[in-house]
C-alpha cells in the first residue's frame, strides 16, 4: 500500500494559482510522469508529495494516510532533484551514504546497500571523487544512487535529465526503467519532455497552467488527446489542428469541403465549429488530395522528413519517410 | 575591472599614492624599531636606518612581560573572536531557515546597531560591568563582545547563498537544525566562517578603547595598552622599544590576515559590502 492520492489538491502562492483542483491517483510501483511546459504546476506537485511545499487545499494521501502536514523527513521518500543537489564538500561514497548514516543505519548495512548502489550505477571506483571531479552523467547517477540507498518507497524525480546532452539521456533514461523494475517503487517523475515521458511513463499526467489535462498511458494521450493542449503538448512534430467548419452536411477545412466519416455524424450533429486534429505522420501528399496548399519548406529530422504546407489560411505539417 | 590606456596609468598613480599613505606608518614603524635613539631623532623621516640594529627588540624581550601581554590579549581576542562566530552562525542559521512573527524587523532592528556609536553604550556597560564586578578583569571585556550585528548579516549572507536544494535534500533525509548546520551548512560556508574569524580577531586584538577603561591592573593589560606605556605624554618617550612592540604586536594580525586574506575578500564580495 504505497500509492500516493490527490484528493482535489490546490496550491496557491497569493494570487498565483501553482496547481488547482488536483484529483489523481499513483498506483504502488507504477511510473507516472508529470508533463507540461514551464510554469504548469508539475515541479510543485512533485515538492508538495515531496512535502516541501504547504498544500492550501485539499488532501493528499500516500499509503492511504494523510500527509498534509507530516514533515519532509517523516515521509520516507526519495528524490532526485534537477541539479543533483549533491554536497560538494562531500565524496561520492559521503553522498550516498549520508541518508542512512543520519537515520543511523548500522555501518554493515550501509555499506553492503552503497557498494550495491554503485555496482548497479557503474560508479565503482568513483567513490572518492568529489562532485566537481565528475561529469553529468556521473554526477545524476549518484544523485540516484543516493536515492536507491534509501531503499523508500516513493521515489520522486525532479528534471533529472534535463542536464544531460542527447546521447547521455537516452542512455540514462534507459537504466532508469530498469533500476525502477528492480526495486519497483512508485515513482512520479517531472519532465517537459514528451519523449521522455513517453519512454518512461506508465501512464502520464500532461498538465496546463496548475491543471490536469489528462490522465492515460501513453498511447491513449497520443491517440485520443483529451483537448487542443494535449493534442497539440504531444508528439513532435505537434499535431496540426485545423479549424473546420459544418457547410452543408460538408466539413470545410481550409477552404476545401470534405464528407465527413460516418462514426463523426453524433459530434458533428451538435457542433457546427470545431477543431480537426491530424498528425503528421497520418497525412501525405498526394495529386488528388483535396486539400490543396503549397510546400513553403521541408526539414530532415533523421528517418523523417518534415513537410511544412501553407493551406488557405492555415499550415500543416506532414511527415514522410523516404525510401 | 581591469584599468587601461592613459586613464589608467592616471589611476595607477593614485592607488600607488593610496597605498604609500597606507604603507607609510607601518614602514615607519619598522624603521624606527631598528634605529638607535640618537637616529631615530637626527633622520626621523628617513625609512632606511643607517645601520640597522637589534637593542630595541633586546630590550623588549628581557625587560618587557611581552610573553605575558601576548598571553592576555589571546586570552580575550581568542574568545571574543570564537563567541563572535558561535553567535553569528547560530542567529543567521535562525533567521534563514526558521519562519518566526516580526523576523524581518527583527533583522532590520539588529542591522540599526551598527550605527550605534561606542561612546553611547560604554557607560551603560562600564555600570553594569561594575555591578557584575568584572571591571579589571579579561570578562569585562570580553562580556560586552559576545555577539555582533556585522558577523550576523554577513554570515547570513553566506548562508542564503547555499542553494536551496541542497538544504531540501538535507529535510528529505530527515537531517534535524543541529546536523543541517553541522554537517551542510557549515561546510559549504567555511570560507566565510574563517574570514570572519580573523576579522573578529584582528579588531579584537587592536582594541585599545575598551580594555582601557576596563582593565586599571598592568599585569592584566593587552598589548595595545602595554604599549602606551613606552609613550609618555610629557615627553622622553623611548620611541625605538615602543616601535618594537609595535611591530611584535602588529604581527599576529598581520600574518594572519595574510595567510587567509582571499577568505576575507570573497567573504566581503559575496556579501555586496566593501570591506
Amino acid at each position: 500500500m504505497s500509492g500516493i492520492v490527490f484528493e482535489n489538491v490546490s496550491k496557491y502562492y497569493g494570487e498565483i494559482t501553482a496547481v488547482k483542483g488536483l484529483s489523481l491517483s499513483v498506483q504502488e510501483g507504477e511510473r507516472l510522469i508529470l508533463l507540461g511546459p514551464s510554469g504548469c504546476g508539475k515541479t510543485t506537485t512533485l515538492r508538495m508529495v515531496a512535502g516541501l511545499e504547504k498544500i492550501t487545499s485539499g488532501i493528499l494521501k500516500m499509503g492511504g494516510h494523510i500527509m498534509n502536514m507530516v514533515e519532509p523527513g517523516a515521509r520516507n521518500i526519495a528524490m532526485v532533484f534537477q541539479n543533483y543537489a549533491l554536497y560538494p564538500h562531500m565524496t561520492v561514497w559521503e553522498n550516498i551514504t549520508f541518508g542512512l548514516s543520519i537515520r543511523k543505519v548500522p555501518n554493515g548495512e550501509i555499506k553492503a546497500r552503497a557498494e550495491k548502489a554503485l555496482e548497479i550505477l557503474n560508479l565503482s571506483g568513483y567513490e572518492q571523487r568529489k562532485p566537481h571531479e565528475l561529469s553529468g552523467g556521473q554526477k545524476q547517477r549518484v544523485a540516484l544512487g543516493r536515492s536507491l540507498v534509501k531503499q523508500a518507497p516513493y521515489f520522486l524525480l525532479d528534471e533529472p535529465l534535463s542536464n544531460l546532452d542527447a546521447q547521455l539521456r537516452l542512455q540514462a533514461r534507459t537504466e532508469l526503467v530498469k533500476i525502477h523494475e528492480l526495486y519497483r517503487p512508485t515513482l512520479m517523475y517531472v519532465t517537459h519532455d514528451q519523449i521522455e515521458a513517453m519512454s518512461v511513463g506508465q501512464r502520464i499526467a500532461v498538465m496546463n497552467q496548475g491543471i490536469l489535462q489528462q490522465l492515460d498511458t501513453p498511447d491513449i494521450i497520443y491517440q485520443y488527446p483529451a483537448n487542443t493542449f494535449v493534442a497539440s503538448f504531444i508528439g513532435a512534430p505537434p499535431m496540426n489542428l485545423l479549424q473546420g467548419r459544418l457547410c452543408d452536411g460538408n466539413l470545410r477545412i481550409a477552404g476545401c469541403d470534405i464528407k465527413p466519416p460516418a462514426e463523426w455524424r453524433n459530434l458533428l450533429a451538435s457542433h457546427s465549429e470545431l477543431w480537426v486534429g491530424i498528425r503528421p505522420e497520418h497525412c501525405r501528399l498526394s495529386d488528388n488530395s483535396l486539400l490543396r496548399g503549397r510546400v513553403e519548406f521541408t526539414e530532415l529530422l533523421g528517418s523523417q522528413r518534415c513537410v511544412h504546407v501553407r493551406l488557405q489560411g492555415d499550415e500543416l505539417v506532414l511527415c514522410v519517410f523516404p525510401a | 575591472m581591469k584599468i587601461s590606456g592613459i586613464r589608467g596609468w592616471h589611476w595607477h598613480v593614485v592607488l600607488c599614492g593610496a597605498v604609500l599613505i597606507q604603507l607609510w606608518p607601518l614602514l615607519f614603524m619598522l624603521s624606527t624599531s631598528f634605529k638607535t635613539m640618537d637616529e631615530i631623532f637626527q633622520s626621523t623621516l628617513n625609512p632606511i636606518p643607517a645601520v640597522p640594529v637589534m637593542n630595541n627588540y633586546l630590550y623588549v624581550l628581557k625587560n618587557f612581560p611581552l610573553v605575558q601581554y601576548i598571553f592576555n590579549t589571546l586570552f580575550i581576542a581568542g574568545i571574543i573572536a570564537a563567541s563572535k562566530i558561535i553567535t553569528s552562525i547560530l542567529a543567521a542559521f535562525a533567521f534563514v531557515y526558521y519562519e518566526f512573527s516580526h523576523k524581518e524587523k527583527l533583522f532590520n532592528a539588529l542591522l540599526l546597531t551598527f550605527f550605534i556609536p561606542i561612546t553611547v553604550v560604554m557607560l551603560p556597560n562600564y555600570l553594569l560591568l561594575s555591578r557584575l564586578g568584572v571591571l579589571n578583569t579579561p570578562w569585562g571585556v570580553i562580556l560586552p563582545q559576545l555577539a555582533d550585528a556585522m558577523g550576523i548579516f554577513l554570515i547570513r549572507q553566506a548562508m542564503r547563498a547555499i542553494p536551496r536544494p541542497l538544504i531540501e535534500a538535507g529535510k528529505l533525509e530527515n537531517a534535524g537544525a543541529w546536523v543541517m548546520l553541522t554537517r551542510i551548512i557549515l561546510p559549504l560556508i567555511k570560507p566565510s566562517v574563517i574570514a570572519m574569524g580573523i576579522v573578529f580577531f584582528i579588531n579584537s586584538w587592536n582594541d585599545y578603547f575598551w580594555p582601557l577603561l576596563v582593565l586599571q591592573d598592568k599585569s592584566r593589560y593587552t598589548l595595545p595598552l602595554a604599549l602606551q606605556m613606552f609613550i609618555s605624554a610629557e615627553g622622553g618617550s623611548e620611541w625605538g622599544t615602543a616601535m618594537a612592540v609595535a611591530v611584535l604586536t602588529s604581527l599576529p594580525p598581520l600574518l594572519l590576515y595574510l595567510s587567509c586574506q582571499r577568505f576575507i575578500i570573497h567573504t566581503f564580495m559575496q556579501s555586496g559590502v566593501k570591506g
